[in-house]
C-alpha cells in the first residue's frame, strides 16, 4: 500500500505539470519566431520593439485585472457582465482619491469602489436571485450613471475638472527598470539580430519603466492560481461554481462563498480601472473604461477560466492595441501572423481528425492572406477594431475546448436539491 | 459488548406532507453490523423516512435512537456528527473537481490556509484499501464511470467517519456489473462493522444482500422478515398489498376498428441506451389500453415517443391506418392526438399565463383559437369559458393566470382543453395524481364518457385501483419492454407485482 502512494504521488503531480510548461515556452518561442518573420517579410518594424511591447503591457493589465475578477466571479458560479461598470467606478474613486490624496489612496479606494459594486451585484444575484446577465447590465448602467453624477458634483467647480472628467492627480505611481536586465536587453535590441533582437525587444520592453502597480497587478496572477487551486478556500468557492448543491450538502456556506467571490471580483476590476487612472491617463475621463471590462471577461474565457489563460487573452488584446497605437503597417502585417497562426491552426486540427473546425480555420486562414495580399494597409477604421476583430476570431477558435464552471449563471437557492 | 446493539430505532415517526401522509406510525429497527433493507414501491414513504434518519427534513412526531441515544437532527451535519451518512440516488458531484477535490470539500485537511494534499492523498489511498474500493484521488470525477462515481459517494461518506450509511436506490443507475461490484463492496463494508441501510425496489437484489428487510406500503411499515424465510412472490404480494380494488363492471365499449397501432417500437436516450424497446400493441376506438409499471422503466420515452418529442429509433408508429413515425409532433396534434402530461407544471401549462392562453396550447392554430396567423383572443375566450362551464373547472374566469387554481382545478382545465378537441386518441399519464377525490372521480368520468363515444385512450398510471378500473386490456412495462399483457378482469395482485418488479418475466 504505501507503495502504491508513493507511486500515485511521484507519478502525477511533477511530470504533468513539467510538460505544461514545456508547452507553455515552446508556444512562446513559436510565437516570437512567428512575429520575427512576419516582421522581416513586410514593411513594419514595430512588432517587436520595446516600445510595442511597453505600451502592450500597460495596455493588458486593466483587461487582465478585470479578467481575473471574472474569474473569481465565475468560478463561484455567478456571472459577472458588470465588470465594466466596476470598473468604471474604480477609475472614478482612483481618479478621486488620486486627486484628493495621491495615487496609493487613489488605488486603495479605486479598488474599494469597485467592490462596492461587486456587492450590489451580489446582493442581487446571491440573495434574491435576480437573473445575472439583467444585474450585470443593471449595474453597468448605474455606475455610468452615478459616476457622472458624482463627476459633475465633485469636479465641476474645480479647475481643469468637469462634468465628464477630473483634475489631474497628485503624482503618478514610481516606475523602475529591472536592473541589467533591462539595459542588455535594450543594447542587445538595438544590434538587429533576427530573432535575438526581436526576443530581446520584446524583454526589454516588459523590463523597462515598469510601474510598482504593474508588478503588482502581475503578482495577482499567480496569487489567485495559489488561492483558487490549493487552498481549502478556494476549493470551496469552486465548487460553488460546479456544484452549489454538493457543496451545500458537505455543509459549505455557498451563499457566502458566493459573495466573496463576487466582491473579490469588484474588487479586482476596480483595481483594473484604477491603474487606468493612476498608471495611464493621469485623470479620470468619462469612459475611459472604453470596453475594457468586457475584453477583460472575453479574456477570461479565451482562459478557460484559469489565471494564466486570462493573461495571454488580455495579452493579446493589449497587443493588438498597442500596434493600432503606433503604427499602421503594423496592423496590417498583423493580418498576416494571424493569417499563418490560422493555418497552422487548421493542420493541427485536421492531424486531430477534427475536420469541421480544420475547414473553417483554413477558410478563415486563406481569407486573411488573400486580405493581406491584395491590400496594402488597412483602412483606419478597421484599424480601430482590430482588437475587437481579432479577438473575436480568436474566441471563435478557442470556445470549442473551453469549459466553463459547470453551474456558472446558473440560480441556486440553498436547500432546492432534489 | 455481548450482543449486537441496535444502531438506529425509529419509532413512531409520522411525517405529513400538505395533503400527503408520507410516513404514518412508522417503527423501524436496525441493529449494528447489518445490511438491511428497506422496500417498497414508489411513494410508500421510504425515501421520506431515510430524509428523516438523515436530518433532511423533520419528523412531525417520533423518536430517533442512534446506538440508543435519543436525537433531535436539525440538519444533515447533526447526522453525521453521529455517524450517518447518506448516499443520494442522484449523485452530489462536481463533475470538473478531481476525486480528491469532491471527497475533502468542506472537511479540508490544511496546512496553514494551504490545503494538505499529501495528506489528504494518503488517507484516500488508506481508505480505499481497507474498504477494498480504490480511486486515483487525482482524477478528474467527470472521467469516471457510474460505478466508479458511486464509489466516490460512498467514500466521500465514510471520509468522514460514517458507520451507518444509508444508500438511496444504489442500483438504480447500474448496469449488472455494476451492481456485483456494488455488492462486494457493501459485504467488505459489513465486515469491517459499517451499518448499511440499502433502499430498493428490486425484490431480488434485495433477497441477495440483505440480514433483514423491511416493507413499507402507503407510509407504514408492514413487515420485517429475514430473506431466509420468505420468497421474491410474498415479498411481491407484502409490497403491492394484497387487497386490489375490484375492477368496475362497466360494459365493453371496444370496437374492431384499430385507431392506434405500434410495433416494434424502440426509442434510444443520449448515452445510446434503449429507453423503450420492441413494444407493440394495437389500441381499438373505444377501447383503454393500460400500462402499468415501476416508475422510470420507460413510460415518460412511450409517451414522448407516441406524441412525436422524442425520435422513434425503431420500428413504426400508426394511427388510423396512416403512419406517424416521422410525424411532427404539430402533426400528430392536428392528426387528432390528445396528451395529458404526467407533470401538469412542468408540461401541462404555462403558469402565469391566463388560462385562455392555456386552452390553446397544442391547438393554437386552429379554429376557433386563431384566425389565420393571429390569436383569436375572443374565440380562445369563449371556448375557454366553455370548458370551465362543462368541465367543472372552478375558476373565476378565462383571464385568471393558471397559477391561481388547484392542482385538481388545473387538471379538470387540462381535461378540457384535450376533451373539447375531440381528440381520436388520448394518451393519459397519471392523470389524476396529487388531485383530490372529486376531481378524480371526474376525470374518471370524462375518460369514460369519451370512450363510449369510440375514442381510444393510452393509459398510463401508478395507480393500481385507476388502471384496474378504467382499463380493457393491461400491459406490464419493464425495463422499457412490455413483459405481459393481461386481463384486468382476472389479474392478481401477487401476479401483477411480480411483473411489476420483473420476477415474472422469466415465466
Amino acid at each position: 500500500m504505501t507503495d502504491m502512494r508513493t507511486e500515485i504521488e511521484t507519478s502525477s503531480a511533477p511530470a504533468w505539470a513539467a510538460n505544461r510548461w514545456m508547452r507553455l515556452a515552446a508556444l512562446i518561442i513559436g510565437g516570437v519566431l512567428l512575429l520575427a518573420v512576419v516582421q522581416s517579410v513586410s514593411d513594419t518594424s514595430e512588432l517587436t520593439t520595446s516600445g510595442t511591447w511597453a505600451a502592450a503591457l500597460r495596455l493588458s493589465v486593466p483587461i487582465m485585472l478585470a479578467g481575473l475578477g471574472g474569474m473569481f466571479s465565475e468560478r463561484s458560479g455567478i456571472v459577472n457582465i458588470g465588470l465594466e461598470g466596476m470598473m468604471i467606478a474604480g477609475t472614478w474613486f482612483g481618479a478621486w482619491a488620486g486627486w484628493s490624496y495621491g495615487p496609493w489612496q487613489g488605488v486603495l479606494l479605486g479598488v474599494a469602489g469597485g467592490a462596492v459594486f461587486g456587492l450590489i451585484h451580489a446582493i442581487a444575484t446571491v440573495t434574491f436571485a435576480v437573473d445575472h446577465i439583467v444585474s450585470g447590465v443593471a449595474i453597468n448602467i448605474l455606475a455610468a450613471g452615478s459616476m457622472r453624477f458624482l463627476s459633475v458634483v465633485t469636479y465641476t467647480p474645480e479647475s481643469g475638472g468637469g462634468a465628464t472628467q477630473s483634475p489631474g492627480i497628485k503624482s503618478q505611481i514610481a516606475t523602475f527598470d529591472v536592473p541589467v536586465i533591462s539595459d542588455f536587453f535594450n543594447w542587445l535590441e538595438a544590434k538587429r539580430i533576427f530573432f535575438v533582437s526581436d526576443a530581446s525587444g520584446i524583454i526589454a520592453g516588459l523590463t523597462s519603466n515598469l510601474s510598482w502597480l504593474t508588478v503588482i497587478g502581475l503578482a495577482i496572477v499567480p496569487l489567485s492560481w495559489w488561492v483558487l487551486w490549493r487552498t481549502a478556500w478556494g476549493l470551496r468557492l469552486r465548487s460553488c461554481g460546479e456544484n452549489p448543491y454538493a457543496a451545500e450538502s458537505l455543509g459549505v456556506p455557498v451563499l457566502r462563498m458566493k459573495y466573496y467571490g463576487v466582491v473579490i471580483s469588484g474588487a479586482l476590476a476596480g483595481l483594473g480601472g484604477a491603474y487606468l487612472v493612476v498608471v495611464q491617463a493621469g485623470i479620470y475621463r468619462e469612459g475611459m473604461t472604453a470596453g475594457r471590462g468586457f475584453l477583460g471577461l472575453a479574456a477570461m474565457i479565451f482562459g478557460n477560466w484559469n489565471p494564466v489563460g486570462t493573461m495571454v487573452g488580455s495579452t493579446l488584446f493589449g497587443y493588438a492595441d498597442a500596434l493600432r497605437l503606433r503604427q499602421n503597417e503594423a496592423v496590417h502585417a498583423l493580418l498576416l501572423a494571424v493569417a499563418i497562426v490560422l493555418v497552422l491552426l487548421a493542420v493541427w486540427s485536421a492531424i486531430r481528425r477534427r475536420y469541421t473546425p480544420a475547414i473553417f480555420e483554413g477558410i478563415f486562414g486563406v481569407l486573411f492572406f488573400t486580405w493581406y495580399i491584395t491590400t496594402d494597409s488597412v483602412p483606419s477604421q478597421v484599424v480601430a477594431a482590430t482588437p475587437y476583430l481579432v479577438t473575436l476570431l480568436v474566441l471563435a477558435i478557442a470556445t470549442q475546448r473551453l469549459r466553463m464552471p459547470a453551474a456558472d449563471g446558473l440560480r441556486y437557492r440553498k436547500g432546492e436539491a432534489v | 459488548m455481548t450482543e449486537p446493539r441496535d444502531a438506529v430505532e425509529l419509532e413512531g415517526i409520522t411525517k405529513t406532507f400538505p395533503g400527503v401522509v408520507a410516513n404514518d406510525d412508522v417503527d423501524l429497527t436496525v441493529r449494528e453490523g447489518e445490511i438491511h433493507a428497506i422496500v417498497g414501491e414508489n411513494g410508500a414513504g421510504k425515501s421520506t423516512l431515510m430524509k428523516i434518519l438523515y436530518g433532511m427534513q423533520s419528523p412531525d412526531d417520533g423518536v430517533i435512537r442512534i446506538r440508543g441515544d435519543v436525537v433531535h437532527f436539525r440538519s444533515p451535519k447533526d447526522a453525521i456528527a453521529r455517524g450517518i451518512g447518506m448516499v443520494h440516488q442522484h449523485f452530489m458531484l462536481a463533475d470538473n473537481l478531481t476525486v480528491l477535490e469532491n471527497l475533502v470539500l468542506g472537511s479540508e485537511p490544511r496546512r496553514g490556509p494551504a490545503l494538505d494534499f499529501e495528506s489528504a492523498r494518503t488517507r484516500i489511498v488508506e481508505l480505499g484499501s481497507l474498504y477494498g474500493m480504490p480511486l486515483d484521488p487525482d482524477e478528474l470525477v467527470e472521467t469516471l464511470t457510474v460505478g466508479e462515481r458511486q464509489r466516490v459517494e460512498i467514500l466521500k461518506v465514510l471520509y468522514r467517519g460514517a458507520d451507518i450509511l444509508i444508500l438511496d436506490e444504489p442500483t438504480a443507475v447500474l448496469v449488472p456489473q455494476e451492481v456485483d461490484e456494488l455488492f462486494k463492496n457493501l459485504r467488505r463494508l459489513k465486515d469491517e462493522g459499517v451499518t448499511i441501510l440499502f433502499i430498493s425496489h428490486k425484490l431480488e437484489e434485495v433477497l441477495a444482500i440483505a440480514d433483514s428487510i423491511t416493507v413499507m406500503r402507503q407510509g407504514r411499515t408492514v413487515a420485517t422478515v429475514s430473506p431466509a424465510d420468505v420468497d421474491v412472490h410474498q415479498l411481491a404480494e407484502l409490497m403491492v398489498g394484497s387487497e386490489l380494488p375490484t375492477p368496475e363492471t362497466t360494459e365493453s365499449t371496444v370496437t374492431d376498428v384499430v385507431e392506434l397501432s405500434v410495433v416494434g417500437l424502440g426509442s434510444r436516450n443520449e448515452d445510446g441506451r434503449w429507453d423503450i424497446e420492441d413494444i407493440t400493441f394495437d389500441i381499438h376506438r373505444g377501447e383503454v389500453v393500460g400500462v402499468a409499471g415501476v416508475e422510470g422503466n420507460g413510460q415518460s420515452a412511450l409517451v414522448d415517443t407516441l406524441l412525436g418529442v422524442r425520435r422513434a429509433d425503431a420500428g413504426s408508429i400508426s394511427l388510423a391506418g396512416s403512419d406517424i413515425t416521422e410525424a411532427s409532433t404539430r402533426d400528430r396534434r392536428g392528426a387528432g392526438v390528445g396528451i395529458i402530461p404526467a407533470d401538469r407544471h412542468r408540461q401541462g401549462l404555462l403558469l402565469p399565463a391566463p388560462l385562455w392562453e392555456n386552452a390553446m396550447l397544442g391547438h393554437q392554430w386552429l379554429v376557433p383559437y386563431a384566425k389565420g396567423p393571429w390569436v383569436d383572443k375572443k374565440g380562445a375566450r369563449d371556448r375557454t369559458a366553455e370548458i370551465i362551464d362543462r368541465f367543472g373547472v372552478i375558476a373565476p374566469g378565462p383571464d385568471v393566470p393558471a397559477v391561481a387554481l388547484s392542482g385538481g382545478n388545473q387538471q379538470k382545465l387540462i381535461v378540457g382543453r384535450e376533451m373539447i378537441a375531440e381528440p381520436s386518441l388520448l394518451v393519459a399519464a397519471h392523470p389524476t395524481r396529487g388531485i383530490d377525490v372529486g376531481a378524480q372521480a371526474d376525470v374518471w368520468d370524462e375518460i369514460r364518457n369519451a370512450r363510449r363515444a369510440g375514442l381510444a385512450v393510452l393509459l398510463i398510471s401508478a395507480d393500481l385501483e385507476e388502471l384496474l378500473g378504467l382499463s380493457d386490456t393491461l400491459y406490464v412495462i419493464f425495463r422499457g419492454r412490455f413483459v405481459a399483457q393481461l386481463d384486468p378482469r382476472t389479474v392478481t395482485p401477487d401476479e401483477l407485482g411480480a411483473y411489476m418488479t420483473g420476477v415474472g418475466v422469466s415465466r
